[in-house]
């Protein structure tokens, strides 16, 4: 059953087409990577799904619903979540109630704020910030800031994650970390649309890749196909687009 | 932080204080009409606190709010209402007025919002000035049995409510969603927050407190020569540095920002004259540049510091596991 | 007719001033963005600096402008340097522009009550020899001094114009509002470029209360409302858009000159207020913004 279906989508700003025409769609239960050298277009995709930039033309389906063009709150609660490549804690409250404004607010919100308290923590644990509940989500590194990215848009009990560049900069034993994270996500039955550089993870998570450069799909397939499609070479400039290892 | 039963049980206890003051012992008309200020004010800035502090949204515009409360409250009162039901009703047309005010500076972000209820603010004070005689005052029979404590404990009760007011705010889903709102628009919309409706529903709660505490005030004073004085945007600003220089965004700074501003300009005012409004302008500026969270923010800040050293020391001392 | 062609004399007088007033906020707001909420304060400022040097040694008011500019401008340097280059550290603009506002709003306590304290609350205004004479022309009757303050407004704007548009400095601080730091890779000093800016933004207002005193009035707390209608013209004209600042002066005046045909005197501010209000929501970025 398809969750997402995207068609013809097209976003402009000023002269650049940031997204052009582009059509693809997500299964339910489906890890969609989604790879594409940088300034093709991944995290305006991701804003225009989320309902953060409203596309020029084009059609968003998600759940058998048309969510274009619908407020990113309305969109959410629908049950679509995400992270920011730039990430974007409440940085003057602490992680806890960072992950509770999820918890309040999703698509499925707790009962009351205490509900919404004792799940939020099992959240942290989840992600890896058991013990970080106090302080100042601003203060926090970047690896966990980006860990509590990935706890609020779960808080919300999204049917799609939408995960952009979270493992970008991390060392070796953190990535492995983060590949485990989502698996177990991907565990629980949420479906995943992935954003990264890392071929590795790409490879090792990914039911199907689609590849953008400048806006324009050109490569959907399964990830051994991908690596080896002379379109996506070229893409990125006759490179292979990962080493192994 | 104490658990919230010891706060709670702090805050029981002061009102039990301030409730008991004037029957035990005998509190003089200037400190009186002091104390009534500070709860005005305590009502105001803390009305500012939940929108420009929880909400992140910068209302130029309190002014506005206050003095259609007084205005209602005073004309309600003329006709014979009782005060209680007269402050309620300026409370009231506070929330229409901001429904009016609010609804399209709400959409304009950052300054823009600040701007906009800033030059809202001003037509409201020249429409009224156009609009009334200069000078309102209640019949002399009001004046005639005029007395101190009963304004002092409306303005106790109102100002406590206000405290209250926000206490379970911060505590609910909706205050959740406001300091969201504040830290990350962007981020709270995705997080399924409507921010609108909750920068709304914001602007309305404070424009009601605002309405009260411009009904405390018509209570307190029967009579304006200027109406348009208490549309002045004085009424916005000082609020203001008293919410910031507290610690705007937390519950017990506005209130001690209150209680600071009023208290030392009345001492200053009589040493130092205009001086001291300079005083309080740098005070303004030095914490709105280095400490965000205003005096109650550097307090905890302070602790932090003191806190971090204890440990450090205890991660070599032996027998104190417990000590800070 | 004659009623109306005089309206519109006196709209085209105020709005020059009008822009003229707007020219210093636009320059820090929408160039820098720095919001100088004290910017109506510093004209006040300016003002009296033209005041004192004519009554204590007599010399002109317009003659006088190029001190009061100097001297402004180095009130603008220490500004900068204590109150806004430390917000450049801030993470975002958004967060620099609510911080500059707060900050000058804290400025506005201090510098209105420096002045009241050091020149009364007095409204102050220079009577010259020439004050009140008038000229008609096409049977509509316009003041000396409200002819010079316009003259000074499009000679002031030009200057403006041709500084960012025509020299280094000017591309220099447009290569560091667009993006410091490319701009300080390929050599612009950012910091000193903001300074020098900050001074002529400082100057400009106090230009603009030099013409003020002439022909107006201040007072120690009249910088609010020279600071609205700054605002005002700044939004009509587009953040930003520094050029069309005195164009929407121009508009702003004749504005609120018909809405002083229509509802009479009282009304006048009110209504160019709401107008305000409405571009603001309906046309956020000016009536003067170049389409994409
Ligand atoms: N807010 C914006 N304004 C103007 N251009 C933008 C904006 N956001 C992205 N772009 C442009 O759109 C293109 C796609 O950017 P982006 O979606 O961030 O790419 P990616 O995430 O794949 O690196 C780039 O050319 C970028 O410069
Ligand atoms: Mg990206």
């Amino acid at each position: 059953m398809k969750l997402l279906e995207v068609e013809n989508l097209s976003k402009a700003f000023g002269g650049v087409l940031a997204i052009n025409r582009l059509s693809f769609s997500l299964d339910q239960g489906e890890v969609l990577g989604l790879i594409g050298p940088n300034g093709s277009g991944k995290s305006t995709l991701f804003d225009t799904i989320t309902g953060v930039l409203k596309p020029d033309t084009g059609r968003i389906r998600f759940d058998n619903k048309d969510i274009t063009g619908m407020a990113s709150y309305k969109i959410c609660q629908s049950g679509i979540a995400r992270t920011f490549q730039l990430v974007k804690p409440f940085s003057r409250l602490t992680p806890l109630e960072n992950v509770m404004v999820g918890r309040a607010h999703g698509s499925q919100p707790a009962r009351n704020i205490k509900q919404s308290r004792i799940e939020s923590k099992q959240l942290l644990a989840f992600t890896g910030l058991g013990d970080k509940h106090s302080g100042m989500a601003g203060m926090l590194s970047l690896v966990d800031r980006k860990r509590l990215e990935i706890a609020r848009a779960l808080a919300t009990r999204p049917k799609l994650l939408l995960l952009d560049e979270m493992m970008a900069g991390l060392n070796p034993a953190e990535l492995d970390n983060a590949i485990a994270l989502v698996k177990a996500i991907r565990d629980s039955g949420i479906s995943l649309i992935v954003v990264e550089h890392v071929m590795k993870v790409i490879m090792g998570i990914s039911d199907r890749v689609v590849v953008l450069e400048v806006g324009r799909k050109i490569a959907d397939g399964a990830p051994e196909e991908i690596v080896n499609n002379p379109e996506v070479i070229r893409a990125y400039l006759g490179k292979k687009p990962y080493a192994t290892n | 932080m104490l658990p919230d039963w010891k706060r709670l049980l702090v805050i029981g206890l002061l009102v039990l204080a301030f409730m008991a003051a004037p029957m035990v012992i005998e509190i003089g008309t200037g400190s009186l009409n002091l104390l009534i200020m500070v709860f005005i004010f305590v009502i105001l800035s803390q009305s500012w606190n939940i929108i420009g502090g929880y909400t992140g949204q910068i209302n130029l515009g309190l002014a506005a709010f206050f003095g259609c409360g007084v205005l209602v409250t005073h004309f309600v009162w003329k006709a014979e209402m009782p005060i209680y039901l007269a402050v309620i009703a300026g409370g009231l047309s506070a929330v229409v007025l901001a429904g009016i005010i609010g609804l399209p500076t709400l959409r304009l972000k950052g300054a823009y919002f600040a701007i906009g209820t800033f030059a809202l603010a001003e037509v409201c004070r020249i429409v009224v000035g156009n609009i009334f005689e200069r000078m309102i005052e209640m019949p002399g029979s009001y004046a005639a049995s005029y007395s101190l404590i009963p304004r002092y404990y409306l303005g106790l009760t109102v100002a406590f409510a206000a405290i209250a007011v926000t206490y379970f705010i911060t505590r609910s889903k909706l205050g959740l969603g406001m300091v969201a709102v504040r830290d990350s628009e962007q981020a709270a919309q995705v997080t399924g927050v409507n921010s609108f409706k909750y920068k709304v529903y914001a602007l309305l709660i404070s424009a009601f407190l605002a309405g009260l505490g411009g009904g405390v005030y018509a209570f307190m004073r029967l009579s304006f020569h200027y109406v348009t004085a208490v549309f002045s945007p004085i009424w916005t600003f000082e609020p203001l540095m008293a919410a910031v220089i507290g610690g705007s965004g937390t519950l017990i700074g506005p209130v001690i920002g209150s209680i600071f501003l009023v208290v030392l300009s009345e001492i200053f005012a009589l040493t130092l004259g205009e001086a001291h409004l300079i005083i309080f302008g740098l005070l303004f500026i030095l914490v709105v540049m280095y400490f965000p969270y205003g005096l109650v923010g550097s307090v905890s800040r302070i602790r932090q510091i003191i806190s971090r050293v204890g440990r450090g020391l205890c991660e070599t001392g032996e027998n104190c596991r417990k000590g800070f | 007719m004659e009623f109306v062609l005089q309206t519109i004399a006196n709209g085209l007088l105020a709005g020059a001033l009008y822009g003229l007033v707007a020219l210093g906020l636009g320059l820090l707001m929408g160039v820098m963005k720095f919001l100088n909420i004290a910017h109506g304060t510093f004209i006040i400022l300016g003002g009296y600096l033209s005041f004192w040097l004519f009554n204590l040694w007599g010399i002109d008011p317009f003659l006088s402008i190029p001190l009061v500019m100097i001297a402004m401008f180095l009130i603008g340097l220490v500004f900068y340097r204590l109150a806004l280059s430390p917000l450049l550290k801030l993470p975002d603009v958004g967060m620099r522009i609510d911080t500059s506002m707060l900050i000058t709003f804290g400025l506005i306590w201090v510098l209105d009550n420096a002045m009241t304290m050091l020149w009364t609350p007095n409204v102050r205004t220079i009577l010259t020899s020439y004050t009140g004479e008038t000229f008609r022309f096409f049977g509509a009757r316009f003041s000396f001094t409200g002819l010079c303050g316009v003259g000074i407004a499009v000679l002031v704007g030009l200057a403006l114009y041709s500084v960012l548009s025509r020299t280094y400095f000017g591309k220099h601080l447009r290569a560091a509002t667009q993006d410091a730091e490319a701009a300080s890779l390929c050599g612009v000093n950012v910091q000193r470029v903001y300074l020098i800016s900050t001074g002529i933004a400082i100057a400009l207002a106090g230009v603009a209360g030099a013409v003020i005193v002439s022909s107006y009035s201040i007072s120690a707390s009249g910088g609010i409302g020279w600071l609205l209608i700054a605002f005002v013209v700044m939004v009509l004209a587009g953040e930003g858009n520094i050029n069309a600042i005195i164009p929407a002066g121009l508009v702003y005046g004749l504005l609120e000159a018909g809405s002083v045909l229509i509802f009479g005197v009282p009304y006048r501010q009110a209504i160019a207020l709401l107008v305000f209000v409405l571009v603001l929501m309906f046309k956020p970025q000016g009536l003067f913004a170049k389409r994409e």
